[in-house]
């Protein structure tokens, strides 16, 4: 096994890790950081974000506001001063990528363009035309090179963190390339390994969002936080889950059911406007579009394709010339996946999986209950999205908490206890020995069966809607996954990039990520954001359960569940208000 | 929604068996919106678990995925099966990079002359966060906006038979993210940038093949870059012949 | 223990694995014929400076039929040749702005053969009037 000396470990390459190596270098240039990706930074999944992220700059704007979408969109289960915190920075953070070249849209006098997201009161989420992540990711990876003490090992798969005196120090890493283990001796490991979509079978995610982090996370005895929320985005390509993103509906698209009628107005979302009217329509918070998707599904109003149920969302009336400039990738896609063009013909969509709320539990300053280990990104839950997150909330929050995270990692390295070499060699062999074990076991079980057995179940239980019933038939199934997966058949026994291998120990990871959402789900006896029940708890209910959950693992047994309190400062519990209701509410405030 | 089937012929290479490449048929079914990237992943999770390729977001924004189809390049996320039916596809690794395995090449040659670009923001002025954005109006960002939507796919590279031949030549991504940066109304390195231009490796490897911007996906078109370079490497090389010592300025 | 070894791909014969390499080999080798006519008109041009039965007898020789082959090929060559490079101009030249709207490739092009076109006829007419 090799071995790599360093400071801070940083295990992702998205938006996340690479702000978080900027800021670690730029506190300490003499600490040796060692930036672990699975794929090369560039690569990774923030580069799929289209939309927009989130920053007051307007005249007209608040923090306030801001702070009041965010708290009021993740139905008042977000942590209040970290929102608060986090309001105040974003646009401080979106400068900064500016400086750093990031391209972003423009007034014809050279300020910054804003557009309207859904949830959001006014507009301010700031833009790239439609390829925001992949233009801040690009920014983010191509200025990391100006720093030389960020060291990158590209393609690394992350398989294990190290831990031994109650604290973490380091990490154990597979070299895709070689098929080689490498231990990594640091004082501080940061993770900001990205989502988990892939648990789902229609989802926006790319193909590395398989939740290692948080598996690996927990594993060791760390929480994960309000699993039980799982983001639908209402406007995905049937089959594929490509997404369309709510950028169309910023830009004024509509969503129309098979009689051609605007049927968000049916949901408590009207009233119907010719222009987007923020908060509304086709403007408001995702769960609820993806939910009145569910129903029209229901009521056999929306139009039926052989990849699935489908609405339509109508650009045409936006113009060619418009839709060229604000939604150019948006037009290519549709292109290039559709063969239609949106000029002149309505896209087909449907709801699929698109966000993690929850993730590894972190304070505010991104810290783990595990001492020496920090989590950042969607791999995390800092408290800011709730039971539900706004769009462009996120793209933010990865810069945002970033900064805070390698800030942090640089403090912690500097007054670290020191690492036990020979006590970290010892742990390190041990998870070597269980990676290749996989080797070993064998059975007739193909990964592929039981990643779609893992998605079919979870769509069907944890969904949009939940019911008891539906949940612990997800429960049970997947328990037995978690067993068969300890026996699964592999084709390839070659070390040298064996991909099939390293996606066998994703599973795993996946696995546990699922069953913490599936337990989550089913302890959670009401209705709030993104968790929806139809068995007796349709309502919110602050009195038992305006609480975090907190998902424990334990030894081969399903998940613990345990309940956290939120801790609110400033914005009491009250109705989240959409439509019409949503501007008076604000003016009587 | 019928389905069909179509052969694909790919090139496997395993580093630890065999001494060289060779190719392997798959028989594949598809329907109409079927990609290539799917068709090789029915292989990979049917047929033969050791195929090995990239891939990631499956929307031809990530840039992994991309290979040969038929001796082009291509992204094949966005490749459709049934473009190529009744034939049959020949898949191999991306052209003039080394096979790592199966479909998945070396990038890291690219990488390095990523970092060597200097592919960032060198400033004009010293602005702090206070001072908020920089001014830059839609004009000014039009001018440099195409090439900074470079997704790193490599298949110009692909497309580069000069890179192909000595890939000491710089080639055309690096060159379009070079330019990128000169071209940005915010950045001031242009000079400290002009070494690597001028260089034997660099915008004169280029004999304008021109094929580099016929595969690109993204239209960034990178000989349109490495060409401009070549006018502003004369202009500097004459500049510095008429005025030996005030050359950087 | 696990072993890399990237595997190289020789190049030789590439430019016979695409139809796009083929026509760039022909566009470059086209300068063999420029070339050769320049040589030959070269010639002539010594022929000239000897004096006027010289210069007669070399224009004669050009009536040859392979001199007639080698000039309509030369002529093909020189013609491609510009075709290929009015393609590739706009590729090499700064960004154009009309205003604040950029100048299409495609326009540039179809500028070139407008001039193109009208000195050519320009010269022809020059040549077959005067
Ligand atoms: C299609 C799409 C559109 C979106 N649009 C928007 C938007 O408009 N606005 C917005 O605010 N948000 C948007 N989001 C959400 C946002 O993009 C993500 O939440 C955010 O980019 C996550 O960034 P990250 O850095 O946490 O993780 P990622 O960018 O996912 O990075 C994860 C990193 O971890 C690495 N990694 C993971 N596991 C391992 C391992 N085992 N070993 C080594 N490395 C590992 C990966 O290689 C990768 O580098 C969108 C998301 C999707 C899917
Ligand atoms: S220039 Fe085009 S082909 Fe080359 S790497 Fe960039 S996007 Fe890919
Ligand atoms: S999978 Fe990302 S570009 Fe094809």
């Amino acid at each position: 096994m090799q071995v790599v000396q360093t400071d801070i470990v940083i295990v992702g390459g998205g938006g996340a890790g690479l702000r978080a190596a900027i800021a670690a270098a730029e506190c300490d240039p003499k600490l040796r950081i060692s930036l672990i990706s699975k794929v090369v930074p560039m690569r990774s999944h923030t580069v799929a974000a289209e939309g927009g992220s989130a920053g007051v700059v307007q005249s007209c704007d608040s923090l306030d506001s801001h702070f009041h979408d965010t708290v009021a969109g993740g139905d008042w289960l977000c942590e209040q001063p970290v929102v608060d915190y986090f309001i105040a920075s974003c646009t401080r953070e979106m400068v900064q990528l500016e400086h750093w070249g990031c391209p972003w849209s423009r007034q014809e006098d050279g300020s910054i363009n804003v557009r309207n997201f859904g949830g959001m009161t006014t507009a301010r989420t700031w833009f790239a035309a439609d390829k925001t992540g992949f233009h801040i990711l690009h920014t983010l990876f191509q200025t990391s090179m100006k720093y030389p003490s960020i060291q990158r090992f590209d393609e690394f798969f992350c398989l294990d963190l190290i831990v031994d005196d109650g604290r973490c120090q380091g990490i154990v890493a597979i070299e895709i390339a070689t098929g080689e283990f490498f231990r990594f001796e640091a004082h501080v490991v940061i993770f900001a390994t990205g989502g988990a979509g892939r648990i789902y079978p229609c989802n926006t995610n790319a193909g590395i969002s398989t939740g290692d982090g948080m598996g690996i996370a927990l594993r060791h005895g760390v929480a994960l936080r309000d699993m039980e929320f799982v983001q639908y985005h209402p406007t995905a390509l049937a089959g594929s889950g490509l997404l369309i993103t709510e950028g169309c509906r910023g830009e004024g698209g509509f969503l129309y059911n098979k009689d051609g009628y605007r049927y968000l107005q049916d949901y408590g979302l009207g009233p119907v406007d010719p222009s987007p009217r923020p908060k509304a329509m086709e403007l408001g918070p995702r769960d609820k579009l993806s939910q009145a998707f569910w129903h029209e599904d229901r009521l056999g109003r929306t139009l039926d394709t052989p990849l699935g149920s489908v609405v339509h969302l109508d650009l045409r009336h936006l113009g060619r010339i418009r839709l060229h400039e604000r939604l150019p990738m948006i037009c290519e896609m549709a292109e290039t996946f559709l063969g239609i063009d949106p000029a002149e013909a309505p896209i087909p969509v449907r709801p699929a999986v698109h966000y993690t709320m929850g993730g590894i539990c972190t304070d505010g300053n991104t810290a783990t209950s595990l001492p020496g280990f920090f989590a950042v990104g969607e791999c995390s839950s800092v408290g800011i999205h709730g039971a539900n997150r706004l769009g462009s909330n996120s793209l933010a929050e990865i810069v945002v908490f970033g900064k805070v995270a390698g800030e942090q990692a640089a403090q912690a390295a500097r007054t670290s206890r020191g690492i036990d070499t020979r006590a970290v060699a010892h742990h390190a062999e041990s998870s070597m020995e269980a990676a290749l074990a996989l080797f070993e076991h064998d059975s007739d079980q193909r990964i592929v069966d039981l990643r779609k057995a893992m998605q079919a179940a979870m769509e069907e239980g944890v969904g949009i809607y939940r019911t008891e019933e539906g949940m612990s038939a997800t429960c049970r199934i997947l328990d037995e996954l978690v067993e068969t997966n300890r026996r699964v058949h592999l084709d390839d026994k070659n070390r040298v990039f064996n991909t099939e291998w390293l996606t066998a120990i994703e599973l795993g990871f996946t696995l546990d990520v699922a069953r913490t959402m599936a337990y989550s789900a089913i302890q959670r006896k009401e209705s709030r954001g993104a968790h929806q029940r139809l068995d007796r708890y349709e309502q919110r209910d602050d009195t038992n359960f305006l609480k975090h959950s907190l998902a424990y693992a334990v030894a081969d047994a399903p998940p613990r569940i345990e309940y956290q309190e939120v801790v609110i400062t400033k914005l009491p519990p009250a109705e989240r208000v959409y439509g019409g209701q949503a501007k008076s509410q604000l003016q009587g405030e | 929604m019928t389905q069909q089937e179509i052969n694909i012929e790919v090139l496997r290479y395993n580093p630890e068996k065999d001494s060289e490449p060779s190719y392997e048929t798959f028989q594949v079914p598809f329907s109409h919106e079927t990609s290539v990237l799917q068709g090789l992943q029915f292989i990979k999770d049917q047929l033969d678990g050791s195929l090995t390729f990239r891939w990631s977001c499956r929307m031809e924004i990530c840039g992994s995925c991309g290979m040969m189809i038929n001796g082009v390049p291509h992204l094949t996320c966005s490749a459709f099966l049934r473009d190529y039916y009744p034939g049959k596809l020949r898949i191999e690794p991306l052209s003039h990079l080394p096979i790592e395995r199966d479909l998945a090449v070396d990038q890291t040659d690219f990488l390095q002359k990523l970092e060597s670009i200097q592919p960032y923001i060198i400033p004009k002025e010293t602005r702090s966060l206070e001072d908020g954005p920089f001014k830059q109006t839609p004009a000014q960002r039009e001018r440099f906006y195409q090439f900074s939507e470079c997704i790193n796919c490599l298949l110009c590279y692909a497309a580069c038979p000069q890179y192909g031949l000595d890939s000491g030549f710089l080639g055309p991504a690096a060159m379009a993210l070079l330019h990128r940066y000169n071209s940005d109304s915010r950045d001031a390195g242009q000079a400290e940038r002009m070494p690597i231009v001028n260089a034997q490796e660099g915008v004169w490897g280029c004999t304008l093949v021109g094929y580099c911007s016929e595969v690109c996906p993204k239209g960034v078109d990178p000989a349109s870059a490495v060409n401009r370079n070549k006018v502003s490497s004369t202009l500097d090389y004459f500049f510095r012949f008429m005025a030996p010592r005030g050359a950087s300025e | 223990m696990a072993a890399r070894r990237p595997y190289v791909r020789p190049m030789a014969g590439w430019w016979r694995r695409n139809p796009f390499y083929i026509f760039y080999m022909l566009r470059e080798s086209t300068a063999v014929f420029v070339a050769l006519y320049a040589l030959q008109l070269l010639y002539g041009l010594y022929m000239l400076s000897i004096g006027e039965a010289a210069f007669d007898t070399w224009l004669a020789s050009l009536q040859h039929p392979l001199y007639l082959v080698f000039h309509t090929v030369a002529l093909a060559a020189a013609l491609l040749h510009a075709f290929t490079w009015f393609n590739v101009a706009p590729k090499a030249m700064p960004v154009l702005y009309l205003g604040t709207r950029r100048v299409a490739d495609r326009t540039i092009v179809w500028v070139q053969f407008l001039f193109f076109f009208v000195i050519s006829a320009a010269m022809i007419g020059l040549a077959l009037g005067g």
